[in-house]
């Protein structure tokens, strides 16, 4: 038995964000301005939160076991002196733009990450609109290097916690830009809105979870843009309110895509692993195929941020 | 925490807000002006423009023919505040007492009712009736 345990800061967390949503609408409310806010979309998210975390209470014991089995191996043991837990925190996060990059670039794992971009709005419910099948994605796997490193598996989850509640608050319209230096550093409000854009500009850019310099380093940065306001929700819209269509239609469309007749068995695998619009056939746009028309359309974006 | 506490939290909380957001009018389906319905079509199908667009009087959804007439018909719709849009293809069109129901094939859009009058529904059945990819089936209710 392993006695090192942390704080859940996730369902600690719970009550800060119910006040603050509180908060943002009564903001918004009385400054007609900085959001918007859905009745039915808003529940749709919170229940997609509260399932989150169920799911989690439910399955958080294969990540954990695996995460055990890993650490029984490993001979190493950093401890969790307050240094440990920072440069664990910082790693932690490099780990986190790189599982969040796969979730938009590998269909598998964006099945799971694509209900969190599956609303038209972006306020402080947007951010608890979590997935249910994270588990299935096994992107804990990315997670491995962290324990085998030394970081007891209690520690590597606490971080992310941090970093998962550290992320809700930038999902707001209603602060705009922050000081350039927190801007240059952190991922804030305005970055994460150019990542939940739908605009062919801001597509695949801004995966950071809490420190946007992954982006600059990675050449995935594109700043939000004056010019080109972000147009939220998915390049194909759901229509659906239904939290069991949203937790699992591209999980749905990559049954029904994989079991089409007379297709081979790279292109099978390919509608699961190729990114996002993929198909056999051409008749799909990724990402790539929707700028390069975006810029037919429009020549004039060429060599902007983004293109 | 224990889980009786986040229980009541979340439930509270989701019901608190719920609640809110009605009584202050945020559950009202958008409305469409034609050029707001072409506007919604042109964001979800850049390549797709318009020859033909008529609007339910109800003003919260649009068929599209497009200017490719090989290609399918569109729907254009409110979605809670905002709208989403699908070509018709192998949908399941019924009749109801307020216009049209279409189910369309589709896990992520499962199917819209249309609130037309009956001149309107038996004009809309009509355009999506005789265009060879949009109908499976019709039936009345």
């Amino acid at each position: 038995m392993d006695p090192l345990s942390f704080p859940d800061v996730t369902q600690l967390a719970v009550p800060i964000f119910i006040a603050a949503i509180l908060g943002e609408f009564l903001w918004i409310a009385l400054k007609g301005r900085g959001g918007r806010y859905e009745t039915r979309d808003a529940v749709t998210s919170l229940i997609m939160g509260a399932g989150s975390v169920a799911s989690g209470i439910v399955l958080g014991f294969i990540a954990w076991g695996f995460f055990m089995v890993l650490w029984e191996i490993t001979p190493l043991d950093l401890g969790t002196s307050i240094g440990v837990i920072v440069l664990c925190f910082v790693l932690d996060d490099l780990r986190y733009y790189w599982v969040h990059r796969f979730g938009h670039r590998i269909r598998w794992v964006w099945a799971s990450h694509v209900n969190h971009h599956s609303s038209q709005h972006y306020n402080l419910t947007t951010a608890l609109r979590q997935t249910w099948t994270g588990t299935f994605t096994f992107m804990m796997v990315v997670r491995a290097p962290l324990v085998l490193l030394g970081f007891h598996p209690a520690l590597v989850l606490f971080v992310g916690g941090i970093n998962l509640v550290y992320q809700f608050w930038i999902h707001t319209e209603a602060i705009g830009k922050l000081p350039r230096w927190f801007e240059a550093v952190m991922n804030t409000p305005s970055h994460h809105r150019a990542h939940h854009g739908r605009n062919p500009r801001y597509l695949d850019c801004n995966y950071a979870g809490v420190f946007i310099i992954w982006d600059k380093i990675f050449g995935t940065f594109v700043p939000e843009q004056d010019s080109d306001p972000v147009d939220y929700g998915l390049v194909y819209n759901i229509a659906t309110f239904n939290p069991l269509r949203v937790a699992f239609h591209e999980w749905v469309a990559i049954y029904r895509d994989m079991t089409q007749p007379g297709l081979s068995l790279k292109q099978r695998l390919l509608y699961a692993l190729a990114p996002p619009g993929y198909s056999h056939d051409g008749s799909r746009d990724t990402s790539e195929t929707i700028k390069a028309k975006h810029l037919a359309r429009q020549p004039q974006d060429s060599g902007t941020p983004g293109f | 925490m224990p889980l009786e506490l986040l229980l009541i939290l979340v439930v509270g909380g989701v019901a608190a807000i719920a609640v809110l957001l009605h009584l202050t009018g945020r559950s009202d389906l958008r409305l469409l002006s034609a050029d707001q319905a072409r506007q919604a079509w042109l964001r979800q199908f850049p390549d797709s423009p318009i020859a033909q667009l008529t609007l339910a009087e109800d003003g919260h959804a649009a068929l599209i023919q497009p200017e490719d007439g090989s290609a399918p018909l569109g729907l254009v719709w409110s979605f809670g505040a905002d709208t989403v849009a699908r070509c018709l293809e192998n949908v399941e069109m019924k009749t109801a007492r307020r216009g049209l129901y279409l189910r369309l094939a589709d896990f992520s859009a499962p199917g819209v009712q249309l609130h037309l009058n009956g001149s309107e529904a038996a004009h809309w059945q009509r355009l999506i009736a005789h265009h060879p990819a949009a109908l499976a089936t019709a039936t009345e209710v």
